[in-house]
This record gives C-alpha cells, sequence and structure tokens, in this order.
C-alpha cells in the first residue's frame, strides 16, 4: 500500500506503516480479542508514541490484528499492524516505549517497516498440551489425524450448522510426551481453529473430553517460511 | 494458587478476564518484604466493583507503603463460586492469588444494603467464620467502610471495627495501630479496645444493645471505655488529600471504563431524602489546578481515552467554567474525550457552550424526583416546571428528542395529586414538542420516565419517616400507570420487593444480623441483580428469627426515641433533622449551603463551604 500522506498542523507527514510482533501469555490467555483491541489501544496511549487515529466522526487508534486468537490461548507470534505519523522516530526507540509501559504477560517481540502483506498468511502452528495423554488415545489420535476425510460440523456466522471436512485444512502433527502439534492453515477465511480438531476427535472416537491448553507458537506463509 | 493450576477452572466460566488478574497497572510485591496484607473487597462483580472510586483511591494509597500489600477481590458470579465450591478453592486475591483468610485484614466496602448477604457468602468461601465472636484470632480482621456504615448495626455481629467517613487518614491510623499489636503479640480484644479510641472508629463488640418491650431500643451502653459516641472521619484539604495517579486498567469492559476525576465531596443541596447529601457534609472542593493536574496525570497513565468529572452535583462545583477551559485545553489533542455527568448549562457563556457542544452528550435527564410542586417543596428540591420546560425546549431546538425523567413514589406526605403531576409533567413536554414549530422534522418525541420507591435512610430528615407498605406501592405504580395516556410516555419502576428490604435494612438495628445470616443461608445471594433475588427466601429468613420486615421498614419513629445509629455522629445534628423533618411537614424550603447556611453542625471540622466567603 503507498504511504498516504496526512497534514497535521501545516506540516506533511509520511504515515509510516508498522508491524509489532508480540507473545500474549499467562494472565493475558483470558481476554478475549475485542478486550485486546481495547487493552493494545491503552498500552499505544500510554507510551505516548505518534500514532496515527482513523479519521471519521468516531476517530480512532488504527490497528489491525493478524489472526484474532480465540479466548484462552496464549499466542507466541502475535502481529498487529499501525502506523505512526512521526517521520523522524526510530521504530526501535517506538519499540521500547511499548515495552516500558506493559504489563508482564505481554511481551513485545520485535518492530519492521518492511513486511509482507497480511494476506500472504496461510498457515499456522499450535501446541496442544494435555493434561494426560495415554499411549492409548495417542495411538488412536494419530490415526484419526491421518484420515483422508474427516467430517465435522461448523456454526456459520448466520446461526446455520454446515458440515466441513478439516482434513484437507491439516498440513502436518506431531504427537510426543503429552503434546501435540498441529500445523494447520490459517489466513484468508481458511483458519481452522485447533480445537475444533480436537472436538472432532473426542465424538468420532468416543473419548471423554482431556483437559488441554492451547499455544498458537507461529504463523507461516505458503513456502512454510516464518511469516513477516 | 499458581495460574496453571487456576487456568483449568477459568475457562470453564464466562468472562475469565474477572478473576485473571495481572491488568495494567495492579501491583504485585515481594510478600516476604510485607508486614500487613490487606484484602480489599467489594461484594459485588468484578465489572461494578472495579468502577468504583473509593477503592481505586485506598488500593492506591496503601500501596505506596513499603509494608502494605493491598489486593483486590470480588464477589465470584454464581458459575465460578460453583467451581469454587466444588473444588475446594477458597476465596483468593486478584493480584497474589493467595487465599484471603491468611491476610491481616479483609476490609469490605459497603455501597447499598443489597449486597450484605455477598458478603457473608465471600467470608464463607473464604473459609472464614462469619460472626466476628466466632473468630477468636487477631487476624484476620474483618472491617468495613462505606455509606452503609452509617447505620452499621444489621451487620455489627460480622465486622471487628468500621471505618466511619472518609477512610484515607483513619485506615492507616488502624493499620499501624494493628502493626504494632501483632508484634507486641496483643490478643483481639486488646486491640479492638485500643482501636475504638481512634476517631472514626467503631468497634460494635464493645457496645452492649438493650430493648424495650415493645421492640424500641432502650439504651446503647459502651463497654471497655469505649467512646460514647463515634464521630465520622473527613479529610479536610482536598487539594493535599491523596489521590491516584494511576487506576487498575481492567481487561474486561467494566461498567465505568473510563478515567475519573473527583472534583469535591458532599453537596450543597439538602434535598430530604438523599443521604449522600448529608453523610458527605461539609461540602469540600479541590482547586481547579489540582483538578486539571489530577486528570492529566491519570490520563497519561492509564492510558483511557475518556474521562469523567466526579461529584455529587458537577454544576455545584464553584469553578466549573475556568475548569472545564482549562480541561479542554489538553483533552481534544490528546484524542480524551470529556464526560460531564449531570451538567446544568444555563448559565454558561456562549463561547464554552460552543466548545462543549461537541462533546458526547449521553442524553437528557431530569431528576424533578416529584410530580407537583408542593411535593418538591417537601423533599428541598429546588427544580421548578418552568426550568425542566425552558430546558426541554433548548434542547429539543438542539436536535434532541428523547427525554429521561426520574422520580420517586412514596416519599412523605404524596398523595395520588403528586402521582398524577408526574404523568401531567411527561404530557407538558409531549405538547410542548408538538406546539414548537421549529421542531426536529418528521421526527417523534419520547419521554422516558423511571420511578424508583422511596426508602428513608438514616441521617436524613425523613429518617423519622415510615415507607409506605409494599401492597400500597403496587397500588400507586398502578394508578400511575393509568394516569398515562400517551405512548409517547414510557414508563418503568424499580422492584418494590428489592425497595422493601432496603427499606428493613436501612434503618434496621442488631436483631437482623440474624435474619442476615439466615436468608445467606437460604441462599440469597446477589439480591441487587432481579435475576437472584428471592422474596420468599427473605421472608422466611425474617420469619425464623421470630421478625417482620414491615416492623423495621413501615415503622415512624418519634423524635425522642433512640435511633439504632444514634450513637454514630455523622456531623449533622439530630435537631438539625428534627426541624428539617417539621419543614418538609409544612413543605417549607431551606436555602442551600452557599445561600445561607443552616446550621446542620457540619462546621465543626472548621473547612469546607461552612467558611468559604461568599
Amino acid at each position: 500500500m503507498p504511504d498516504a500522506e496526512l497534514a497535521v498542523t501545516g506540516r506533511v507527514f509520511a504515515l509510516r506503516n508498522i508491524r509489532i510482533y508480540f507473545a500474549k501469555k499467562g494472565r493475558l490467555k483470558f481476554v478475549s480479542h475485542l478486550d485486546m483491541t481495547r487493552f493494545m489501544a491503552r498500552i499505544i496511549t500510554k507510551s505516548k508514541i505518534s500514532i496515527w487515529y482513523t479519521e471519521g466522526f468516531n476517530q480512532h487508534i488504527y490497528m489491525n490484528f493478524a489472526l484474532p486468537l480465540s479466548l484462552g490461548y496464549e499466542g507466541l507470534y502475535e502481529i498487529m499492524d499501525f502506523r505512526l505519523i512521526d517521520d523522524n522516530y526510530s521504530i526501535e526507540d517506538c519499540l521500547e516505549s511499548l515495552k516500558k509501559v506493559s504489563p508482564p504477560d505481554i511481551e513485545f517481540l520485535k518492530i519492521r517497516e518492511n513486511f509482507a502483506p497480511m494476506k500472504e498468511i496461510a498457515f499456522a502452528e499450535y501446541i496442544m498440551d494435555f493434561e494426560t495423554l495415554s499411549d492409548e488415545a495417542a495411538l488412536k489420535l494419530s490415526e484419526f489425524l491421518k484420515r483422508e476425510s474427516i467430517i465435522c460440523s461448523k456454526k456459520g456466522k448466520k446461526g446455520k450448522i454446515r458440515e466441513i471436512d478439516i482434513a484437507p485444512k491439516i498440513k502436518s502433527f506431531n504427537i510426543e510426551n503429552n503434546s501435540l502439534k498441529l500445523i494447520l492453515t490459517a489466513g484468508n477465511e481458511n483458519t481452522l481453529n485447533p480445537s475444533l480438531v480436537l472436538d472432532a476427535f473426542f465424538e468420532a472416537c468416543e473419548i471423554p473430553q482431556i483437559f488441554y491448553t492451547v499455544k498458537r507458537t507461529m504463523v507461516f506463509n505458503e513456502k512454510l517460511e516464518e511469516f513477516e | 494458587m499458581e495460574i496453571k493450576e487456576l487456568e483449568k477452572f477459568l475457562l470453564s466460566v464466562q468472562k475469565p478476564g474477572r478473576y485473571s488478574g495481572g491488568e495494567i497497572n495492579s501491583v504485585i510485591k515481594d510478600k516476604s518484604k510485607i508486614d500487613v496484607r490487606f484484602a480489599f473487597c467489594f461484594p459485588d462483580t468484578y465489572e461494578i466493583g472495579m468502577s468504583h472510586l473509593g477503592m481505586k483511591i485506598l488500593y492506591s494509597q496503601f500501596n505506596q507503603r513499603d509494608d502494605i500489600w493491598c489486593e483486590r477481590v470480588f464477589a465470584p458470579w454464581l458459575d465460578f463460586e460453583e467451581v469454587m465450591r466444588k473444588n475446594n478453592i477458597p476465596l483468593f486475591a486478584l493480584e497474589s492469588r493467595d487465599p484471603i483468610k491468611d491476610f491481616d485484614f479483609i476490609g469490605f466496602t459497603l455501597q447499598y444494603e443489597m449486597s450484605y448477604t455477598n458478603m457473608l457468602n465471600m467470608l464463607d468461601l473464604a473459609g472464614v467464620p462469619l460472626r466476628s465472636a466466632d473468630r477468636k484470632d487477631l487476624s484476620p480482621l474483618v472491617v468495613a467502610g462505606g455509606p452503609c456504615v452509617c447505620n452499621p448495626e444489621p451487620i455489627a455481629d460480622f465486622v471487628d471495627l468500621f471505618f466511619l467517613g472518609e477512610g484515607e487518614e483513619v485506615d492507616l491510623e488502624v493499620i499501624d495501630l494493628y502493626k504494632e499489636y501483632k508484634k507486641a503479640g496483643k490478643s483481639k480484644l486488646e486491640f479492638l479496645i485500643a482501636a475504638s479510641k481512634i476517631e472514626g472508629v467503631y468497634v460494635p463488640s464493645l457496645y452492649d444493645v438493650s430493648y424495650n418491650g415493645d421492640g424500641s431500643i432502650k439504651a446503647v451502653t459502651p463497654l471497655h471505655d469505649a467512646p460514647k459516641t463515634i464521630r465520622k472521619r473527613i479529610i479536610k484539604d482536598m487539594d493535599k488529600s491523596y489521590y491516584p495517579e494511576s487506576f487498575v486498567v481492567p481487561f474486561i469492559e467494566i461498567v465505568h471504563d473510563r478515567a475519573v476525576q473527583e472534583i469535591f465531596r458532599g453537596c450543597i443541596r439538602g434535598c430530604r431524602f438523599c443521604q449522600a447529601g448529608f453523610i458527605y457534609r461539609p461540602v469540600r472542593e479541590k482547586s481547579v489546578d489540582t483538578i486539571n493536574r489530577q486528570a492529566k496525570c491519570l490520563c497519561e497513565n492509564t492510558g483511557y481515552d475518556e474521562i469523567s468529572l466526579s461529584s455529587l452535583s458537577t454544576s455545584d462545583y464553584s469553578g466549573i467554567e475556568p475548569l472545564l477551559n482549562k480541561l479542554l485545553e489538553w483533552t481534544d489533542d490528546n484524542h480524551v474525550s470529556l464526560a460531564l455527568p449531570s451538567l446544568r448549562i444555563d448559565n454558561f457563556s456562549d463561547e464554552l457552550l460552543d466548545k462543549i457542544k461537541h462533546i458526547r452528550k449521553n442524553g437528557l435527564t431530569f431528576a424533578p424526583e416529584a410530580g407537583t410542586q408542593r411535593l418538591r417543596d417537601v423533599i428541598n428540591k429546588n427544580v421548578t416546571e418552568e426550568e425542566i420546560l425552558s430546558t426541554c425546549k433548548t434542547a429539543f431546538l438542539g436536535g434532541y428528542t428523547s427525554v429521561k425523567l426520574y422520580f420517586m413514589l412514596g416519599l412523605p406526605t404524596e398523595t395520588d395529586e403528586d402521582l398524577k403531576g408526574i404523568a401531567d409533567l411527561g404530557q407538558k413536554i409531549v405538547n410542548m414538542y408538538y406546539d414548537m414549530p421549529e421542531r426536529p422534522k418528521g421526527k417523534s418525541v419520547s419521554v422516558s420516565i423511571s420511578v424508583s420507591t422511596f426508602v428513608p435512610k438514616p441521617f436524613t430528615p425523613f429518617q423519622f419517616e415510615p415507607q409506605i407498605t409494599e401492597a400500597e406501592m403496587r397500588r400507586r405504580q398502578e394508578y400511575l400507570k393509568s394516569c398515562i395516556t400517551t405512548k409517547k410516555i414510557s414508563l418503568s419502576y424499580h422492584d418494590s420487593s428489592t425497595s422493601f428490604l432496603e427499606g428493613a435494612f436501612a434503618r434496621g438495628d442488631r436483631r437482623l444480623c440474624g435474619v442476615l445470616e439466615n436468608a445467606y443461608k437460604n441462599g440469597c445471594k446477589f439480591d441487587s441483580w432481579t435475576e437472584c433475588f428471592d422474596l420468599e427466601k427473605w421472608l422466611d429468613a425474617f420469619e425464623k428469627s421470630g421478625l417482620t420486615a414491615e416492623y423495621f421498614a413501615n415503622k415512624e419513629y418519634s423524635y425522642d426515641e433512640i435511633l439504632a445509629w444514634d450513637h454514630l455522629d455523622y456531623a449533622v445534628s439530630k435537631n438539625f433533622l428534627i426541624n428539617e423533618n417539621r419543614k418538609a411537614k409544612e413543605a417549607k424550603t431551606t436555602q442551600n449551603c452557599r445561600e445561607k447556611c443552616a446550621g446542620c453542625g457540619a462546621s465543626c471540622y472548621g473547612e469546607g463551604v461552612c467558611f468559604e466567603k461568599h
């Protein structure tokens, strides 16, 4: 996207598109996506970085998140875009300012000014840690995930329940030591929630629910390279 | 408890953000370096408690001290309570997730009577015996403050010590005394006796209450040399008083999700039904500079994009115009919006009006409280019909098409004519709208009338008055409904059974402690939530104690009778309240504090509006 220009008190600033990468951990996993946007806006305000506000009747900080994370999940590689209006500001200083005002459960990892468009996101990696996973259940899970077709019902946006095959959306998996690593399709309305995979497994194999936690560990492009 | 252990449970309940802690600006300390741990409890949900300014002030103030760690505790909602009980999770504080039964202080702020059962439920969830007498050790001490504490008798058996009035100074004095007594290995009784000598501290177990045969109070006798009357504490100089530089900013949306800047305490008006108007006297203002500095600091430290001015009546702030001018100098540029609750704009300059024009308006609301001028004079509410109509007219011209009016039903001396007056006032507003040729084109007008039920409260001139019976409340509600003949007016009521119980507990005495415990055992909690309130359980609780709610709610007290709260001194004298009660019966108004001093007694502190030069 070409940089837009904005006139502020007579001076013309170039808007700078910035991408920040962060981890959302610990107590922050209980913060929903909607609450997360409000939280980010407050951190940004506190940090006093010169952020760009939208120019409508209801002006608000412009923010764009890569893949909204479900309530209860941790994210170790979360991505958010915003715009700066100060062209003399080093982005490293911007990162430091954000770090300074953040509570411990959010960790800002890096900041970039050159990055790929969000639409190039193709896959995401999740790690699911089970409270216990017996050898028998692990075997069943492994067999289940190798099936050519996994039909499960999903509630659509209008409340309609439709049947979808999620097997093609499972790129790869790995099971070891009570934990399951999944690489699933993501982005471009192709995002698969890992809980859906496990729900389908528990139902199909008639296994009682086992408690597990979910971490999204990485986001990839089509070539399975780290998305930046 | 570690967050890892807790998360399994949190993932199964609604809004886990209520219980997770870890918000921006929440205070974490090294507990090995702490002398006093204070669990600050709000007996309602997180969203309500986190909106409360008093808690924010004391939380920050206590935590300024290196030897104190103050943490927040809220009433868990029904779903999480069930999980806690099933899995033996004791009530914990949000910051450390440590069980509060091991704390030095468990402090409650009591904002409304209907939260009392939640206090008992929280003590039980904490694993702490409910009754003060059953807690033998020095800690945990159960303490309480807040407006309800001006008649703490219905909860006197559960709380070790009450803070009367404003807490900023007295709370810390008590904590310091506690530190000393804990170190010296003194007993709970020794500590309570010593604490009772601090001004503003009421230790109910040091007072013996006896009753006459008819149920009235015979005498309140101090024991162990406790003071005969206990005077509330106030902060004399508001510019020098502590105010937080930051608030804990919640992750989830709360009721008042914004920065709040206090501008003054007390109210000059003296509306005779209003407890807040009397118990917070005298009026003490902060200066324009202090408010401006504190407000700016709060916005910077919280990241909030909205700030609201807080007081009982914003328009009565003596420097409102210079204040708004100062605030507007920086709020817009910082994308901060200013919320101005209950602001009367009649006498503002055109220039200022122009500046605040774009401030987001919360809709147009009035609180005439009563339907006729006669009854408004009885309650000393200085709003006239002409004022309401002319303000509505200005608002309609400015494009508004809806108005909200607040009234009270069951006020002393109220007749059906006064109720009809409510409907008539609504009708007059509707008529005026349609008589205006310049009204907004093609838009209908809507007047919503919201009616609550009058509850006589301690330390008001109406403290002697009976509340009308529940049956009479319903009759009057029905009558009022029948007076409204247009669909342009909508009518809503406050639930009559809740008001009735509130009436009983507001003016009740110590015998209600047993009723409260019975109600709690019957499963009453979150009584201010309609989905939880169950009148039957409450009536059963009264019956088990051999009492009736009617006795307390519907009783008329004579001027010379001993009231359950007479040994507490809130700086307004009983003689003044009697005099005001007499004037009410004659429909005579009393001027506000700035017009003419009415001699209520609040000048005893030597500060505030009583000493302003007019």
